[in-house]
């Protein structure tokens, strides 16, 4: 058998733990889902890929054997976070300053809302060490570090039961002559314990946020470096010699020994790939290269923007709400997550104002129609009852849904309360729903100054396909993809990623009076680095790809921009006005104003390196359990026409290129696509959905 | 024809979300620190007569009431306003909140012509011209003595291109006018996009529909207002308080509010009217914060999902008389002050009179403002030579009030803001100005006692590192702390000291102008938030809590709160001994 034969990709979520596998000898490309096990989380996926194993007719050991790379995306480390069993975590951090977790940087939201509490500190203040030490805005050292006193400090943490070690001081980016030196007398005087400097970790300005990242990477680190360990063991028993590879936040992968040194930017693997493939599938199915990818879950929905052919990012990632939670102090690739899903709850509340969600029925009880003890009526509650959904054939045909308790569910607590049919409540629910995401949307793609009318969007998820159509035409997109991956985008994703790294560095400068020397020396550090993790994944240098950005901002602006450069070194007064330009360019696109006589300060300087694992695009998923294929139809309700008949078709059964007239259902063994009366679903070469209203050929 | 109930859920949404993506354009955009870190800023949408519509995420203090007048206002001075045309506002005689809140408000004009909405974007500015470096003139007689330029309701730009003559006005006269503009920029740039945004809801929905949203959307919650009032106790309580003495009022500013409930009639009177006069100094409210700030201690009292726009505000009336310092200005009082202070004072006093009415209303007092932590620092750069004036905000500025459901929220700001605001990063501050920062930190047992108890206050401690700083502030609660409500205590009053080179600690005023020498430092104490509930009935294992994290000493949570603490552990037997003591006392 050959030896490079596959590709896997495991996305291990809360509830479900998706698989991609592609067997590159055929191009085929297989999905598998199953229940994520908790207690036993690589049993799970052992699961999937036992799952995938029978689909293709080998064994496990078989699979694993011909696997040259396996990806795996994990939120372990978020989980461990939000349920608070991460290590008991020091926190050392410059006199004077103990409270730097507690403040925050402020904010709240909801300015009469007084039932939310003040999030607690990431580290009790109890388990906080103020160390006899400053650094001055230039580097100069204020006070010398009381190395005595540290030691005294560190039997303090030894004594109070510390796990790991954070030290995030003052000013440690402009001069790391202390935490440098209380690295080693940590491992002098507590030898063995885990600990995480802030300037090596996240060498970025404002203490809060750098103190977040080096804190939960410290807390995480005895956690994830025994998991990533028995990950690595285990799979190697079962026969895989390949490579094993972690996604991270920013939507890239790194080697698993990579991610156990600095486990923080794991914190976001998961949700983060889901636009790296619709960035894919759009690429190659209509060609847009700005693209508003959205993944409808159970009980929130995700959404991911490709910009310019880049997938968004944002240095203002946070554990759970904003504002009402903390930051990771890292960037991340920018999901915006809302309490909208198929299992969302529809609600008549006061004043007779519908709403839906955040509240959700969740797995369990879960809709209404799943029958397993649900009262509350829920968005797919409201596909049912709208005709979207096959009662017989859900899930495969594994699952028989409860009409009537669906449809009761509506009338009695929407329908009745609002004066509506049961059947203008459940499309009232799905409308409300389509507003709360196509807002999630909007949030996004305002603060970026998107403009969603040149953007296709690209609808994942089981329940993606129920109001995509809609979805697209609110916000003006000229059409809605629906990959063949769809119901596990974040695995497909996995599947294409690039091994990447970022390589940063504060040395502010302004093109006022352009510090050559200065910055070139931090640059060509900055690069040297990049060609030296490149050198190391083995990939060839032709796959490989190293730019510069600059983190710019006008005179007395705080918040930068992210500014691509074309090359990496500025050398010339000429580099400096393109510099200037591209900044100028930049804000005005971000925000609709710009200063083009203004100078520009640059802060901080990144370089960005990105490996392709591979050359040629995914291949086409292998169709589901064979369908009848005689042409159905069924009563669906559409807000205007009332009930009609709707043209039912399997995916699977639509030849590329042929155009499917609404109002038509296709199906899918995990998902159904709903084609309004106004609109067309063509099926693409790359196996992909596009659905467009009529007239709209952008 | 109505809206149904998914209509009006969609439309509101969507409103709201212009205002969302004004305010991130100017957080985004802005030079200055007071707008771009603190987010000292507010955007709202307003009908074509003036009626708020939508404030989303904005100061409370900044919208409750003012952008309605001021858009009416200036409706009325320029009767040939058009689309392309913005304004230029911060009168605080006809309905800005104070002098150094700029505002620009834009027409959005239908193509026939037709004024439908106003979109507002109000925006503290770093300097505006004041006599001296600060945007809080607190001991100023009157406007001229303040000295900051006024425009009330001036034409600057015409057919979206600027009015020169008012740009090279302001460049003249206000401190940092590059800062300034880039500020200008931002604000304009955030109001266009509103514009653009509320005409995009228009080409989807028609200008008609959209007007009639507005009008059931103010009928919806007025409707809403009335359940909720419904839900108070019945009642009339007067409460009065006091702002400390500063300079022109050497014995301080009395406040004395009056709040009847009217759960039957769906009805909230707050009367501000028996007050004294306008007072010779800065400290006067303006139109728009008397009310305003009287209005958020009445909405702290209701529910969240009460929406706050002209409709929901039928129901709650405050009644002002002109020539007052907590009313109606009238020109040449200087208001400079007119959105922190004394308006902090009307508020909690509304909350705290509301909690008078029964248990599980209303809420305590929060800390005042605004010490040291909070100044205005001016200067010039010995790095650059150039020179610098804006408004820092460290944390802890000030103590949240106890509520009948939380604790006070630790960075509350000020009762104005409710926490809404950002605090500075010391790395920021000291990039930007040559400062350094030498500690800050939570004061133990500085919290109001309560049930729920109000945060505590915070020491900070800051001075320059290489040539002279000015700082400015106005710092209020050293004689009057922040109430207690429900048998809550009142937070620790605020202090401010010089540390001179020497490490000895000299005491400051509680307002005016200090200048710093390197070596030297202030050290700032803001006041603890008031405490809701009675101490002793707080869930011994929280107040176990708050000593193991520092928040309070042993010794506290035994005298104050009956919770006896030993070696970390509640000590059950002496907890319940000391308890039971507290309630024989109170029997």
């Amino acid at each position: 058998m050959a030896r490079h034969r596959y590709t896997i990709a495991t996305d291990m979520g809360g509830t479900f733990t998706d698989l991609v596998l592609e067997d590159r000898t055929t191009g085929r490309v297989h999905i598998v889902k199953s229940p994520t096990v908790l207690d036993d989380p690589i049993r799970g996926i052992l699961d999937t890929v036992d799952l995938a194993a029978a689909e293709i007719g080998v064994d496990r050991r078989e699979l694993l054997a011909g696997t040259e790379t396996f990806v795996h995306g994990t939120t372990r480390a978020l989980n461990a976070i939000l349920t608070g069993t991460t290590a008991r975590t020091a926190f050392l951090t410059t006199r004077g300053h103990p409270d730097v977790l507690l403040f925050r940087e402020g904010g709240r939201v909801d300015p009469f809302d007084f039932t939310r509490r003040y999030p607690d500190p990431l580290v009790p203040r109890a388990l906080t060490w103020e160390v006899v030490e400053r650094v001055g805005a230039d580097g100069a050292v204020v006070t010398p570090l009381d190395e005595a006193a540290l030691v005294t400090q560190l039997q303090e943490v030894v004594a109070a039961g510390g796990e790991a070690i954070a030290v995030c001081l003052l000013w440690s980016i402009a001069n790391p002559v202390h935490e440098l030196r209380i690295g080693e007398l940590i491992e002098q005087h507590a030898p063995g314990i885990p600990y995480t400097l802030s300037h090596r970790l996240n060498p970025i300005v404002r203490e809060y946020r750098r103190a977040c990242s080096t804190v939960l990477d410290a807390s995480l680190k005895p956690l994830m470096t025994q998991y990533l360990d028995a990950m690595t063991r285990r799979l190697s028993e079962e026969g895989l010699a390949g490579r094993l590879l972690i996604v991270t936040s920013g939507g890239g992968v790194m080697d698993s020994a990579a991610v156990a040194a600095a486990p923080v930017h794991v914190i976001g693997s998961g949700p983060a790939m889901a636009p790296i493939a619709g960035r894919d599938v759009v690429d190659r199915t209509t060609g847009h290269q700005t693209v508003l990818v959205a993944d409808t879950g159970g009980t929130s929905y995700d959404v991911g923007v490709v910009r310019d052919g880049d997938v968004s990012s944002t240095r203002e990632a946070w554990l759970g709400a904003p504002h009402l939670s903390h930051m990771t102090g890292l960037p991340a690739i920018d999901i915006k997550s809302v309490g909208a899903g198929g299992g969302s709850i529809a609600a008549v509340g006061a004043g007779g104002l519908l709403t839906v969600g955040p509240r959700s029925a969740g797995a369990r009880p879960g809709p209404v129609c799943y029958g397993q003890g649900g009262t509350e009526p829920t968005v797919t509650d409201a596909a049912v009852v709208l005709g979207y959904l096959d009662p017989e054939y859900f899930l495969g045909g594994r699952v028989t849904l409860d009409v009537a308790g669906a449809e009761r569910a509506i009338e009695e607590k929407i329908a009745t309360p609002l004066g509506f049919t049961t059947l203008q409540a459940a499309a009232a629910i799905m409308a409300l729903a389509t507003e709360h995401m196509v807002r999630a949307i909007e949030d996004t793609t305002v603060a970026q100054g998107i403009d969603p009318a040149e953007a296709v969007l690209v609808a994942g998820g089981g329940a993606g396909g129920f109001n995509a159509t809609d979805i697209a035409s609110r916000l003006r997109c000229s059409a809605a993809v629906i990959p063949d991956t769809g119901s596990v985008l974040s695995a497909a994703g996995a599947a294409i990623s690039d091994l990447s790294s970022d390589f940063a560095a504060a040395c502010p400068a302004t093109t006022q009076d352009f510090d050559f020397a200065r910055v070139s020396a931090v640059t060509d550090g900055l690069v040297e680095r990049a060609r030296r993790f490149v050198a190391s994944t083995g990939v060839a240098t032709e796959l490989a790809d190293v730019r510069l950005f600059a983190d710019a901002r006008y005179p007395h602006q705080v918040w930068e921009v992210e500014v691509p450069l074309t090359t990496l070194r500025i050398a010339s007064d000429a580099d400096v006005d393109a510099l200037a330009d591209a900044f100028h360019k930049m804000h005005e696109k971000l925000f609709a104003i710009s200063d083009p006589a203004s100078d520009v300060e640059v802060v901080g300087w990144r370089v960005r390196a990105s490996c392709r694992t591979r050359t040629t695009p995914l291949g086409q998923v292998e169709g589901g359990p064979a369908r009848p294929r005689t042409h159905r139809t069924r009563r669906v309700y559409f807000t205007g026409h009332g009930l009609v008949d709707a043209t039912v078709r399997a995916q699977d059964d639509i030849a590329p290129g042929e155009v499917v007239e609404g109002p038509a259902i296709v199906e899918t063994p995990v998902t159904v696509v709903v084609v309004d009366p106004a609109a067309t679903a063509t099926r693409a070469s790359t196996g992909a959905l596009v659905l467009r209203r009529n007239g709209d050929h952008r | 024809m109505t809206l149904d109930g998914l209509q009006l859920a969609v439309l509101s949404s969507r409103m709201e979300q212009v205002v969302r993506a004004m305010a991130n354009t100017l957080a985004r955009t802005a030079r200055s620190g007071v707008i771009n870190t603190a987010r000292d800023f507010s955007c709202c949408v307003l009908t074509g007569d003036a009626e708020l519509v939508a404030t989303a995420e904005s100061l409370p203090v900044h919208v409750m009431r003012g952008p309605d007048i001021m858009a009416a206002y200036t409706a009325r001075m320029h009767p040939d306003l058009r689309r392309g045309d913005a304004y230029l506002h911060n009168s605080p005689y006809h309905g800005n909140s104070h002098a150094a809140d700029h505002c620009i408000l834009v027409p959005v004009v239908d193509p026939d012509g037709t004024h439908r909405f106003t979109v507002l974007v109000k925006a503290h500015q770093a300097d505006c011209g004041n006599g001296t470096p600060t945007t809080y003139s607190t001991s100023a007689a009157d406007v001229y003595e303040e000295g900051a330029l006024i425009f009330p309701a001036v034409r600057v730009q015409r057919d979206f291109t600027d009015v020169d003559d008012v740009i090279r006005m302001c460049r003249m006269r206000i401190r940092v006018p590059d800062q300034w503009w880039g500020d200008y920029l931002a604000m304009v740039g955030a109001a266009r996009i509103g514009e653009r945004e509320v005409e995009r809801l228009a080409a989807d929905v028609g200008w008609d529909a959209l007007e009639q949203y507005a009008g059931e959307w103010f009928d919806f919650s007025e409707q809403r207002v009335a359940e909720a009032i419904a839900e108070l106790p019945a009642g009339r309580v007067t409460l009065d308080g006091a702002h400390d003495p500063f300079p022109g009022v050497p014995g301080g500013v009395p406040v004395s509010v009056t709040v009847d409930v009217d759960p039957v009639g769906g009805r909230v009177v707050v009367d501000l009217r028996d007050n004294p006069d306008c007072q010779p100094c800065g400290l006067n409210l303006t139109e728009s914060t008397s009310a305003s700030s009287a209005l958020v201690g009445v909405f702290n009292s209701l529910p969240a999902s009460v929406p706050a726009n002209a409709g929901s505000l039928r129901r709650v009336e405050v009644l002002l008389r002109e020539n007052c310092v907590v009313g109606i200005p009238r020109h040449p009082a200087s208001c400079s002050v007119a959105t922190t202070n004394v308006a902090d004072r009307v508020t909690n006093l509304v909350q705290r009179a509301i909690a008078e009415l029964g248990p599980g209303v209303g809420m305590a007092e929060a800390g005042l403002v605004q010490p040291p932590a909070w100044a205005v620092i001016s200067g010039a750069d010995p790095r650059t030579g150039v020179p610098f004036v804006n408004q820092i905000l460290f944390p802890g500025v000030t103590g949240g009030p106890g509520t009948p459901w939380t604790d006070g929220w630790l960075t509350f700001g000020h009762a104005g803001n409710a926490g809404m605001m950002l605090r500075d990063s010391v790395e920021i501050d000291e990039i930007h100005h040559p400062i350094r920062v030498t500690q800050q930190r939570i004061l133990p047992d500085t919290e109001g006692a309560g049930e729920f108890r109000g945060a505590p206050g915070a020491l900070v401690e800051y001075g320059p590192t290489t040539a002279p700083l000015t700082l400015s502030y106005g710092s209020d609660g050293a004689v009057h702390p922040a109430r207690g409500a429900g048998g809550g205590t009142a937070g620790a009053p605020a202090r401010q000291q010089l540390r001179r080179v020497d490490g000895s600690l000299v005491d400051l005023p509680p307002s005016g102008l200090v200048q710093l020498l390197p070596g030297e430092t202030v050290v700032s104490e803001s006041c603890g938030g008031g405490g809701y509930g009675a101490p002793h009935r707080r869930d011994p294992a929280t107040v176990a809590h708050d000593v193991a994290e520092g928040w309070i000493t042993p010794a506290r949570a035994r005298e104050v709160y009956a919770v006896a603490v030993v070696a970390g552990r509640i000590d059950e037997a002496e907890t319940d001994r000391l308890r039971d003591d507290v309630q024989r006392g109170d029997r």
